[in-house]
């Protein structure tokens, strides 16, 4: 990587990044941006095509980035076919227009499913996360090798940072709900357990399903099956029965995941997941009776992510904290997402701090404007350039509608920061669409 | 350009109720497309809805008087220097997705509509026997049993499209034409030209029945404040719809025992182009410019628009077919002028099909002007913003597996070919097939959405009378 992204880089380990002031940083910021487009314009071809439609051969300024952003669903672009068909030289060449480096070394000799072209394209080098939407596409990131080592870092660095923790192998560690196994998860997992967890006990498997990108493909060509009319009625109702049966799986899963962190309750817990998990097995461990009285008050929780349309009530932090006696300084939020890799810790203010390495571009709703969020808080869309990523480019525009200052937060910490107040375009555009003109979508019934 | 800096000043949005209009700016919304804002008065729900123990306003007005008066209103519409007209098409155009040039030349279209043949024949072509309308018409069955059948004025609710600027005329004049007592639920799209239209019939004759029968009224789709309490058949016989995904699952849920949907559904048209089209370049050049009038018509934001073309060629062949029509679509049939750019992820989803050279070829320039995508299977998304996917197949027969329950309009050529292919399309859930380049001009009176709406609006009821024979 270029020197002065090296360099920006270099407060990660020892966690000085989020108290970086903005107009300290942002001359170097461009600079190591141009340096990533140097490097990295002629590797990816989506990057190189944009550049050249722009006219941009140098980034002077911030406002430069923008147009070399990708829409977050650039990472969705690829024909929906290839995959339904498994046509695994398609799609990895499909991938070549995005990654930075060539995924021509990929054996694609003999694959069986999606979930073996995911292990193949770990085995040259290429870490593949997909969302897991069960209704629309599912976004595919690719990563390398540096970014995994590099994301595991990251991870472990904002806990410390944002949470009253050290990593010293102390604690018994559960996920409150099970997370897409996908490589990047499982190895951003493996670098929390190897930080915080106690090495002494096993550590606790849940017995929910797995949720594999494989599981996650089948709903969407069943989905796809359903609306082209060439599903059959018992397909349709063998693919509800599995549903159901999963369904009462995950929730067996929240109960076994309840009672072995209720034997649990004497020792110092790490507990991982995302509000509506975290939520599920608070509520069965109130049902069977305990609550913060019987756990350890070091108990640490971690939680990524927002709600995501979970169905809780409005007072679900406090009754998670309540339930499992985690004090606010041991708490760990954050603010990120799969486009990006670096974290945005939560700091006792309230607000997710940008580290000097990610920046952040505030744009306006179209998405094609920079925002200048210097002389106060400003409601923008979410851009961003994580200088960390070296295997694909590191400019996205996200969904999400944010609130950001980059002045100096209360908190005392001096980066750019984020209200907790996070929501996404589309969760307040569309509900007031109508028109003639619309496709088969609006005729599947029972998928969402 | 930023199309939130053109707007000075929120628009007002007046209602129509009954007759009255309603002015004031107690609420400001935004429109769904352009996040423009607009204000409109509070809605007095009690004033949209009458007791059941009132009978419809226009029960009892012959229908030929109805299409006498709407012909008047369409020749006022038309009048130049129409003010409200006028100021609706200009603020139209900052919250449509439709250029000026095209919601003028839609309302002018619409406003043609009200012309007393055009009426009579849509009546006509809806009702076996018309006279149902204005009277109870006897029938006797071959057992011998007497009937009175009556179309009887309906209540209807009206949820309006927002994407056809000109839908409101229509649906205000089939209303009249089956009598009912009518609301029109106006979209954020286009909050303005329904209530302007009723003005202008207001003009003509503020104490006309057909206007006294009219309310139109904004609320955001989906209010449950206003939709819960409304939607009731206590108070309407029909939900009358256009739309699918959010707006029709919102809807659903009131539809119940006396409460019937009829929806316009969500729809994609299409084109079946055989190989006749490579026999001459002038067959080519004819073919690829009737496909861009179907393509790029209205913006392509309606549903008669054809998103996707099923080409009977190799990919070498219809790569020469697609280079004609991309430059057929970019042509600026409507003065456009500059188009506004692509949205972001439709730009990214071809700009990507372009790097994907070995299965797709991508002709004309991602400015908004218009693309158009060879491939050998349909693209999963929605070709929007005059993008046309070519898709070679075979054989048209191959392309049946493309047809499904959202398939509206298909334009075939050569014409000949329409014969051999329409029971297959019927059969897939397609609803109407014309010749290559007529997917907008319909025929009057023709079924919409594979029925007759008029005679599905009404409420028909019957007066059974004995037997013949008795007294």
């Amino acid at each position: 990587m270029g020197a002065i992204a090296d360099e920006l880089l270099s407060h990660m380990p020892d966690r000085t990044g989020y108290d970086v002031p903005h107009a300290e940083v942002r001359a170097r910021q461009v600079a190591a941006i141009n340096e990533r487009f140097h490097e990295q314009a002629d590797r990816i071809r989506i990057v190189r095509q944009r550049a050249d439609e722009a006219g941009i051969a140098e980034i002077r300024s911030l406002a430069d980035v923008v147009p070399l952003l990708l829409p977050h669903t650039a990472y969705k672009s690829y024909p929906e076919s290839f995959l339904f068909d498994e046509k695994w030289d398609k799609l990895t060449r499909w991938l070549n227009t995005v990654s930075a480096h060539p995924t021509g070394n990929t054996d694609l000799a003999g694959i069986s499913g999606i979930d073996e072209w995911i292990d193949r394209l770990q085995a040259a080098g290429h870490y593949l996360s997909c969302s897991s939407g069960t209704t629309g596409k599912s976004a595919m990131l690719i990563s390398s090798e540096a970014d995994i080592a590099h994301g595991q870092q990251d991870l472990v660095n904002a806990v410390l940072w944002g949470a009253d923790v050290q990593a010293n192998a102390s604690r018994r560690f559960f996920s409150t709900a099970p997370v897409a196994k996908v490589p990047k998860n499982t190895m951003l997992g493996l670098g929390l357990f190897e930080a915080f967890a106690r090495k002494d006990v096993a550590p606790f498997v849940s017995p929910a399903p797995a949720m594999t990108v494989g599981s996650i493909t089948a709903a969407l060509v069943m989905r796809r099956k359903i609306a082209d009319g060439t599903a059959t009625p018992g397909e349709i109702a063998a693919f509800d029965a599995e549903g159901a049966a999963r369904a009462k799986g995950m929730a067996d899963a929240v109960d076994a995941v309840a009672e072995a962190i209720i034997a649990a309750r004497d020792d110092e817990l790490f507990l991982m997941g995302m509000w509506a998990g975290h939520y599920n097995v608070a509520k069965a461990v109130r049902d069977r009776g305990y609550s913060a009285k019987d756990f350890n008050p070091a108990n640490a929780l971690f939680c990524s992510g927002g709600l995501k349309r979970a169905q809780v009530p409005d007072d679900y932090r406090q009754f998670v904290y309540e339930t499992f006696n985690v004090a606010p300084e041991r708490t760990f939020l954050s603010y990120g997402m799969q486009e990006i890799q670096s974290n945005m810790p939560q700091c006792p203010n309230g607000r997710y701090h940008v580290p000097a390495w990610l920046v952040c571009l505030p744009l306006n709703e179209n998405g094609d404007v920079l925002l200048d969020a210097d002389r106060g808080e400003i409601t923008a869309r979410a851009a961003f350039f994580d200088l960390s990523i070296d295997g694909r480019w590191g400019g996205v525009i996200s969904g999400d509608c944010i609130r950001i200052d980059n002045r100096p937060c209360a908190c005392g910490n001096r980066s750019p920061s984020i209200a907790d107040t996070i929501t996404r375009y589309a969760d307040f555009k569309g509900d007031d669409k109508i028109g003639c003109a619309g496709t088969v979508d609006a005729y599947i019934r029972g998928m969402s | 350009m930023n199309l939130l800096a053109e707007v000075t000043a929120t628009d007002s949005a007046p209602f129509f109720i009954k007759g009255r209009v309603v002015e004031g700016d107690d609420t400001v919304h935004r429109s769904r497309d352009l996040g423009v804002d607009f204000a409109t008065p509070a809605l007095d729900l009690d004033a949209l809805v009458g007791p059941r123990t009132q009978l419809p306003p226009l029960l009892n007005v012959p229908l030929a008087e109805i299409i006498d008066f709407l012909a008047e209103a369409g020749q006022k519409l038309l009048a130049p220097g129409n003010d409200h007209v006028e100021a609706a098409i200009e603020r139209m155009a900052k919250v449509s997705l439709q250029p000026l040039s095209v919601i003028r030349f839609m309302v002018t279209n619409a406003a043609e509509y009200l012309d007393s043949k055009v009426l009579r024949e849509v009546v006509e072509q809806n009702f076996p026997n018309p006279r149902a309308l204005d009277e109870w018409v006897p029938h006797t069955d071959h057992q011998g049993r007497r009937s009175y059948i009556r179309a009887y004025a309906p209540r209807l609710i009206h949820v309006l499209p927002g994407n056809a600027p000109a839908q409101g005329i229509r649906s205000i004049a089939q209303s009249a034409l089956v009598k009912a007592v009518n609301v029109f639920k106006m979209a954020s799209a286009d909050p303005f030209s329904t209530v302007a239209f009723l003005r202008t019939m207001a003009e003509v004759d503020p104490g006309h029945a057909v206007v006294r029968s009219m309310s139109a009224v904004y609320w955001r789709g989906g209010d449950e404040a206003v939709e819960r309490v409304l939607f009731r058949p206590q108070y309407f016989d029909k939900l009358v719809a256009w739309g699918g995904g959010d707006a029709i699952q919102n809807v659903m849920k009131y539809i119940g025992p006396g409460f019937q949907l009829v929806s316009f559904d969500p729809k994609t048209s299409i084109s079946m182009v055989g190989r006749e089209v490579f026999a001459s370049d002038e067959a080519l050049a004819d073919a690829a410019r009737r496909n861009a009038l179907d393509v790029a018509m209205a913006g392509q934001e309606a549903c008669v628009c054809s998103r996707f073309t099923f080409l009977e060629a190799t990919p070498e062949l219809a790569d020469r077919y697609c280079e004609v029509l991309a430059r057929e679509i970019r042509v600026d049939r409507s003065g456009e002028g500059t188009p506004r750019p692509l949205e972001m992820d439709l730009k990214e989803q071809i700009d990507v099909l372009r790097l994907m050279d070995e299965d797709y070829a991508v002709f004309g320039a991602s400015d908004g002007r218009g693309v158009a995508i060879r491939s050998e299977e349909p693209v999963d998304f929605h070709p929007l913003r005059k993008t046309s996917n070519v898709v070679c197949v075979p054989s048209l027969d191959a392309a049946m597996k493309y047809v499904n329950v959202a398939t509206q309009t298909v334009g075939v050529y050569p014409y000949h070919r329409m014969p051999e292919l329409r029971d297959r399309l019927a059969s897939g859930g397609a609803q109407r097939v014309v010749r290559l380049g007529e997917a907008g001009p319909s025929a009057i009176g023709n079924p919409h959405d594979a029925m007759y709406p008029l005679h599905r609006f009404v409420h028909w009821m019957a007066n059974e009378d004995g037997s013949a024979g008795d007294d």
